[in-house]
This record gives structure tokens, sequence and C-alpha cells, in this order.
């Protein structure tokens, strides 16, 4: 093999009648030892000023054997006898796809001229990066190293163009198992981290971890291999974690042990409980009821609630006051409009709403925290994502996970409206954030129903750019998702691709040499297709310098679910480790579950200095329990309507 | 028909369809005497053998074009090229090529003031003979006899410088050694013919030449080869004949004449035969022309481009 660095003639263009060379396209021969190869990058000088840079897409080599008939009769019929004397003379014949022309205007065919390596300073030409790479305020992210023919170059996307207002958005394609996608994407969160420059505003990163321990240890280091240094060197990028990452994990069934694999006790200190009340569901509870359960009058009366009642003073026609917070208000609410029905004698209506209709509500309302336990509380605490207060630099990891798909459909809709609110009212904290969405496959499926996810990421394909919410996503399968979710991504990237996927229509454009190197691409190397560049782009790119989810289980195995009393103590003393855990079983030692949990969660949620104090403060003092005269939750039904919605 | 010749001794050829009369041979017939026996004989060589590690192949090419005439004489523009590829391993690289273009007229025609306005062409002029009479084809035939002495020359040349050069080295020269200069006995050089216009046995000895089987040859002859003196010689059959004609598969082998020359003519013979792979086919002549050769062709024609 010849080592060639750049700049060194390898070529010769060649035009036939049957094979001519086009402004786009042209052939050429180089020595059967080459270095170049499908992706590598080339400069055709002409005579007249004009140059050409063009990437290999095809390559082809045959000899001067006319059939395969003349080797059997040269060799008598015995594959196995004498070698040839002589190796016929052979061709190693390439096709270029014009990657650009200098001068842009005009378009001509590429002159029959050298093909030469293309050099450093070729790339940046190539791929038209000079126009966002130098100047007084460059805006180049790196995304990869372009490498063929000895020459490592550093390849740039348009801050503009990868965070828009530009295009925006990231769609990346491979197949599942190769660590391929999730790397790349943190990889490129790094980046992006690393090199944004300050004109171009802040940014924070918004992780929905929606499998395992994928995004669980973001903020681990991890060891890289030389090659993987060295990628980042030629880069310019520092190869380390993340420093600033925020675990948000909903609880598990249980309402106190976290439903995460980031549970390890040196770990677990750092995830912030996701909890959510009756306010944060209302506003959404589209996603979690059933269409063909809520008609119009169940709209209505969620409306009424959601309008007239929730967190506001509400004066019923009983003479009592309610201010509703909570599922466990609600529950209250509901209560006291049966029990006034019964004892006004009327059990047909209610504000104009029929009792069938409120009946109905209530029970599918308050089934969500049942259905969504741990996640949603009866109780009214709240612990959510710092909207408002997000970080510059920062990654916000959700590890949705453990969750089922109500769950996930709740916590997706949730945030991506209230991150796309805050960015509106420009009061997020930061100007952009990139939200990542793995799985479109099953998120945002081309058919299937219309679910709110799909809304909400339709949503912001469509008009995120404009507000600095940009989709970074994922997918096994490109040609299954969404084909607006899809076409409205300005980068698209594919790791390896199955040969089956890559026979869709939606792959056309690629080269069948392109096509196959895709199908055997190994971890770590991915085509950059059109757009951003004018032709698909090989690139390297380095392993994360961050514990990838299966080391990371390994490193830190994750915590076995404990009894109530020890996964309180567990998580006090994760979050300072000078407390002692008998001074905690003594404090919440014959306590109410729901306070001890309440004000578990207030601590978590607020981080104080001082967690022992802040978590005793908030359990308040104990108050002997007296034995109730009849079961205060329990709603009398009423014995003028069958409740046809009793669940 | 085949029936017909098969059962009376006879042989069953090609069948292939002419439509021309053959241009006259020039010479059909030269002389020859025994070297190797009393009379030809046919030598199994014992198959085919891995020819020596160091082995170059030359040819040479020639073109020309009327440019124009003084009244009746011709002016022709000659190009003649040659070239050495010597084999490493099993890859062909050029060793050694010459080129020459020049201007071919009979000058005794021409009158002085045509003669200056060749002379002010940046070429050479090569003096060729003139007919007795003009005639606008033959004086034509005549300057191309000039333009192929001059090829004669370029590969002598070459050859020579080969020889000098790399004197461990085979040298397979395409064609006769008539036009090489004196060489050693001894000498590393090989000339294969292709053609067999002339004829230098008869009767026996003739009929056991050409109707030699594959994988063998006949006995080391002597021809005359002009004012040079004698050249050994040989046959060699590369392909069976049989269902073709006598020529199909033959080339006579020339060697420069000395005992090396007979005590080496079935080793020669042997990695000639390994020579026959890879086929020169699709080239008409792939049954006598071996692969290096055709190579040597092909690059000479690359290089000559479009002579003009």
């Amino acid at each position: 093999m010849i080592r060639l660095g750049g700049g060194s003639t390898i070529g010769r263009v060649v035009a036939t009648e049957a094979l001519p060379a086009g402004p786009h396209q042209f052939h050429f021969w180089t020595a059967i030892d080459t270095a170049i190869g499908i992706g590598a990058i080339v400069r055709v000088d002409a005579e007249n000023g004009r140059t050409v840079y063009a990437v290999v897409v095809d390559g082809r080599a045959y000899s001067d054997l006319a059939t395969p008939l003349h080797e059997v009769v040269a060799a008598e019929g015995d594959p196995a006898g004498d070698r040839a004397p002589t190796r016929r003379t052979e061709i190693r014949l390439w096709t270029a796809a014009v990657l650009r022309h200098e001068p842009d205007e005009p378009i001509q065919p590429v002159p029959l001229a050298d093909v030469l390596l293309a050099t450093e300073q070729d790339v940046e030409a190539a791929l038209r990066m000079d126009g966002y790479v130098r100047g007084e305020q460059p805006t180049g992210i790196p995304i990869g190293v372009y490498r063929a023919g000895g020459l490592a170059a550093p390849v740039y996307l348009d801050a503009d163009f990868l965070l828009g207002p530009e295009s925006a958005h990231l769609n990346i394609s491979g197949v599942s198992g190769l660590a391929t996608k999730t790397s790349a994407v943190e990889f490129l969160l790094s980046s992006i981290f690393q090199r944004l420059p300050s004109h171009k505003g802040s940014v924070a990163a918004l992780c929905f971890n929606v499998k395992g321990p994928d995004l669980c240890f973001l903020d681990q280091p991890t060891e890289l291999t030389e090659a993987d240094e060295e990628l980042y060197s030629v880069m310019g990028l520092a190869p380390r974690p993340f420093e600033k990452v925020h675990y948000f994990a909903p609880y598990k069934a249980d309402g106190v042990n976290l439903n995460t694999l980031r549970s390890n006790a040196a770990l677990v200190g750092d995830v912030q409980p996701l909890v959510w009340g009756l306010r944060e569901v209302l506003d959404y509870h589209e996603v979690l009821l059933n269409r063909d359960d809520i008609d119009a009058k169940a709209d209505a009366f969620l409306d009424f609630l959601a309008d007239r009642v929730v967190d506001k003073q509400f004066r019923d026609e009983w003479g009592n006051t309610h201010r509703v917070g909570s599922f466990a208000d609600l529950q209250l609410l509901f209560k006291a409009i049966f029990d006034g029905l019964e004892a006004a004698g009327r059990g047909d209506s209610w504000r104009t709403h029929h009792i069938a209709t409120i009946r109905k509500v209530r029970n599918r309302l308050l089934n969500i925290s049942t259905r969504c336990r741990g996640l949603v509380t009866d109780d009214g605490t709240v612990s959510d994502l710092p909207f408002g207060r997000f970080e510059d630099r920062s990654v916000y990891v959700l590890d949705v996970a453990g969750m089922d798909q109500l769950g996930q459909d709740l916590v997706f809709t949730r945030v991506v409206t209230r991150l796309r609110e805050h960015l509106e009212r420009g009061d997020l904290g930061v100007d952009h954030v990139v939200v990542f969405v793995d799985e479109l496959n099953k998120y945002a499926p081309a058919d299937g129903p219309d679910t709110y996810v799909r809304k909400m990421l339709l949503d912001i394909s469509e008009r995120g750019r404009y507000l600095g919410l940009v989709l970074f996503a994922a997918q096994q399968f490109r040609s299954q998702v969404h084909r607006r979710v899809v076409g409205n991504a300005g980068t698209l990237v594919f790791g390896r691709m199955d040969m089956d996927e890559l026979a869709m229509p939606g792959y056309q454009v690629l080269s069948p040499a392109t096509k196959i190197k895709l199908a055997t691409l190994p971890p770590g190397a991915l085509v950059v297709p059109r757009p951003p560049f004018s032709q698909p782009l090989f690139v390297r790119v380095p392993r994360p310098a961050v514990l990838q989810g299966p080391a990371g289980v390994k490193r830190f195995p994750p915590a076995a679910d404990v009894p109530f009393e020890e996964a309180v103590v567990r998580q006090l003393t994760a979050m300072d480790k000078r407390i002692a855990p008998a001074r905690i079983r003594d404090c919440i030692a014959g306590r109410r579950e729901d306070d001890v949990r309440r004000a578990l969660l207030a601590t978590a949620r607020t981080r104080p200095d001082d967690v022992e104090g802040y978590f005793k403060a908030s359990l308040g003092p104990a108050v002997r329990r007296e034995a109730a005269g009849r079961d205060q939750d329990a709603t009398t039904p009423l014995r003028s309507v069958e409740d046809p919605y009793a669940t | 028909m085949a029936d017909a010749l098969r059962s009376a001794g006879g042989t069953v050829g090609a069948g292939a369809l002419l439509t021309h009369v053959a241009p006259p041979v020039a010479s059909p017939f030269g002389t020859a005497s025994h070297v190797e026996g009393e009379c030809i004989l046919a030598i199994d060589v014992g198959g085919p053998a891995p020819p020596p590690e160091a082995v170059a192949f030359l040819d040479g090419i020639q073109r020309y074009a009327v440019e124009g005439r003084f009244g009746l004489v011709p002016v022709v523009r000659g190009y003649a090229a040659a070239a050495v590829l010597e084999r490493e391993g099993t890859e062909l690289g050029v060793a050694r090529a010459l080129q020459e273009e020049f201007l071919v007229v009979a000058r005794s025609r021409l009158t002085p003031d045509q003669e200056a306005a060749l002379e002010d062409v940046d070429l050479p002029i090569v003096e060729c003979d003139a007919a007795e009479r003009s005639h606008p084809i033959l004086d034509v035939q005549l300057a191309a006899k000039a333009v192929q002495r001059r090829r004669e020359v370029v590969e002598a040349e070459l050859a020579a410088a080969h020889i000098e050069e790399a004197p461990g080295s085979w040298l397979v020269v395409d064609g006769s050694l008539g036009g090489i200069g004196a060489l050693e006995d001894g000498a590393r050089v090989v000339g294969l013919v292709k053609s067999h216009e002339t004829q230098f046995l008869e009767g026996a000895d003739l009929e056991v030449a050409l109707t030699l089987p594959e994988g063998h040859r006949t006995s080391v002859f002597a021809r005359t080869a002009g004012a040079r003196g004698r050249v050994f010689s040989f046959y060699l059959r590369l392909w069976p004949w049989q269902e073709h004609d006598l020529l199909h598969g033959l080339v006579r082998i020339e060697r420069p004449p000395g005992e090396a020359a007979v005590a080496e003519a079935s080793e020669v013979s042997r990695w000639l035969l390994a020579e026959r792979a890879p086929l020169s086919a699709p080239d008409g002549r792939w049954d006598r022309l071996i692969y290096p050769i055709r190579q040597v062709e092909t690059f000479l024609r690359a290089q000559a481009g479009g002579w003009w």
C-alpha cells in the first residue's frame, strides 16, 4: 500500500463517449496500489484555473481479459494449475461525485486533468466549511474526522445549521446493538458544549433515556483507546465527560425507590425524583385519557375543572370552600358534590354537567395516579425540571426507561410543551435546547395511531428551529419514521445499516458502493449524507468520553429495591454522607409513609446544605394518630343513579 | 467432407471463410542446415516450466502518413518506436523505450528548393530508394520500407542497450533476430517468429516441423540470415493444431548460433510453453502471440496514441 499525504497526484480523469465526464460526476484511474477508496475526497485542477472537488462514490477494477473463457483455455481447464508468469494488466477506475466547483459559475464538465488527493485545506473547501470555520466569528462544530490516504482532517458543521435558525435538527439511523447512535449523539453534544461560540448563545441538552442504562453515566469518565484520543486531538476537543449532568427519574410504585438503573449508592444522590401532581397532569389529560372515553361532555367538565377549580378558591352550592391542588383534594371535591346532590335529592346534574359524566371523569382522573404511580402523586407534592433555570452547557437526563408507555407519553408531552412555552417567552434559562430522543420507530412511526408524543416530535421538527428547540433523534429504520420528522432534520447521519433498509426508496440517492460500505461500517464510522454536504461523506467519530450504559452498570451495579425505611435512609445519606442512618430511622419511625415521602421529596428537590435538618423540618413534629369514626376517603354511592363507569 | 479427408489419412482444418487472394509471399523459401542431428525430429520438451526470473520482452511499432507531394514525389512522415518491458515477479514494467519521428523522401527527385523547405521542418530526413519510374503506390511502398528499417534500427538499439545493461537477463524479441546486431554464442536472446512466410526446411523435415504435436519442438537447425551469416532456429508447437490448420500455435524460435542454442533449446521451449498463460486473446494471433509481447505492443500503441 502506498501511503500518501494530501496533495499528491494519484490519478487522471478519463472520459469516453460511454463514460463521459460531466459537471456532477466523472471517472479517473489510479495505480493498483492506491491510498484512496470509497469516500475519499479528491481535487482536479484545470489549466484554466478552475478547481473541482469531489468525493469517490464508486470503484471498479478490471483487466484486459475479454471473456472468462480465455482464462479457462490458458489454464487448460485446471484452476489449480501453475500460475501464469505474467499478471494481466488491470485498471482501478473510480467514479467521483462533485462536491464543489471553484469558481461556482459557470458549471462545466470536469476537466480531463490530474487527480490529487485532498489536503486539509481542500477538505475544508470541498465541504464548503471555509465559510464558517474561518473568519472573525467561526461557528464550526466538529462532528468527526475525515480520513483517507493518510490524511486526517476534522469535519465541521455550521452551528447555525445544526442548532438553527437555519435548518436545525439531526437524525441518526443505524442498526441496534453497536452503540453507534447513542455514542454519536453523546459525542456530538460534547462537541457542541465545547465549541459552540459564545456569540451563538447558551445551550443545554435534554435527553430522554428510554432504554436501560444508556444515558445514566454521562458524568462518569471512561478509558479511551489511543485511536480515539487521536481523533479528539485532530478535532481539538478534550476527551472528558459532561461536567454538569442533572438526572431525573420517577419513583417506582412504592413511591420511594427511584425507577432508574443509576441507583448505586455512590450515584443515586445525584438523581432527583420526577414527581408531578394534579396541575402538572390535568393540562395533559388528553395524553392519559382514552379518546373513546372522553367525549365532548367529559371534555367540557375537564375544562371546567381546569379553569375554575384547580388551584383556585372554589365554593360549592353547599357552603364548602375547596382549594384543589392535588388528587386527594380532587377526591374530596367529588365527594362533596356527590354528597351534596344526594342531600338535595337531585341526582341528575351539577352545574349543567350530568352526574354520569362527572362520575366518568372522576373515575378516569383518580385512576391516573394509580396508573402512573411513582410519577404522579395524590398529595400534590411536585419535583420537576428546573424550567426557567436551565443552565448553559448542562445535560438534563430524564430516565423514563422503567416507565410504562402511558407514563412515557405523559413525560414527553409535558416536558416538550413546557420547553416550547419557556423558549417562546425566552425565559428557559438558555437560548437553545437539544432534545435527544432515541427509538423514533416507536415514538414517531410512519404508520400507526396519531399519538401525542408523535405530535410533539412533529411540532419540534417543524417549528422548533425558530425557538432554539432542536431535536436530535435516532432510530433503526429511517424509512419507518414519520416523513415530516425525518424530512425536517437538517443533518442526517447514518451508522451501519441493514441492506433491507438500504433497499428502501429513501436511499436511492446513494451509490451501490456507498450502500455496501454503509452495510459494513465498523462502530465509530458514520456517513453524513446530503444534507448538509452535497454528497455523502464518511467520517470517523471517537467513542464518547463517558461511561457507556453496560459498562456503567458493571462499575456501578444498581442497588436492589429496599424497604421503605431503608430507601429513605439511603437517599438521605447519599445526599449528605455525614448523616447517621440511625437518627433518620428514629425520626421516621411511626410516621405516615406519605408524610415521610413528601419530606424526602422536598429535601431532594431543594438540596439544602443541612439535609438532615431540612428533612426533619419538612417532616414536622409527630402527631398521634387517632382512629377515625368512618373512612373519610370513601364515597357513598348515589342510590338514584347507576354508575356505569365504576372501575 | 471431414469424413472424406479422415478416411484417406488427411487432417481436418478450421474451415475459415476467405474472400480475397492473399498477397504474394515476398521470400517464400530460405536455406537451412541441420545442427542437432542429421534430420529434423519432433522432440517432446516435457511440458511447461517456470520461466527464468529475469526476462524482458522487446517489440517495436511503426506508423507513417503521406504528408504531401512535390509533384509526384511523396513526402512521408514516419514514426518508429520500440520498448522493452521487464518482468519483476509477475508484473511487467517499462525498462526502456525509444521513439523517433522523421520525414522520408527520395532526395534524388527533389529540387534544391524543395529539399531546403523540408530541412526547415524540425524533423530528421531519411532517404528512401527511388523507383526507376514514378509510381504513386510503389513510391509510397518504398518510403514505408524505409520506415520499417528505422523501426528495426530502433529495436536493435534497444536490444543492444538491454544486453549491455542487463547481461544476466533473457530478452525475448518479437520476430526474427535478423535485424539485431551480431550476437555472441550464449547470448540470452530469443527471437519469437510468428509468421511462416519463409520456409527454410523442405521435404520430410518440413512436414515434421509443420505437424509438430503440442508441447514438442523440432531439432535445432541453422538458417541463413542475410549478410550476417547464420541464426540457429527450431519450431515449437504452443497449442494443438488439429481441428485448426498447420500453422495454428506454431512459432519458430531463433537463437544466436552456438552450442548454447542447442543445449538450451528444450529449456527455452518449456518456459515459452508456460508463457501461453495468460492468453493474449482476443488478439487474432493469440495462438502464437505470448501475452508479454502483446503488452509491449499495447504500451507502444498507447504511447503513439493519436500519432498522425
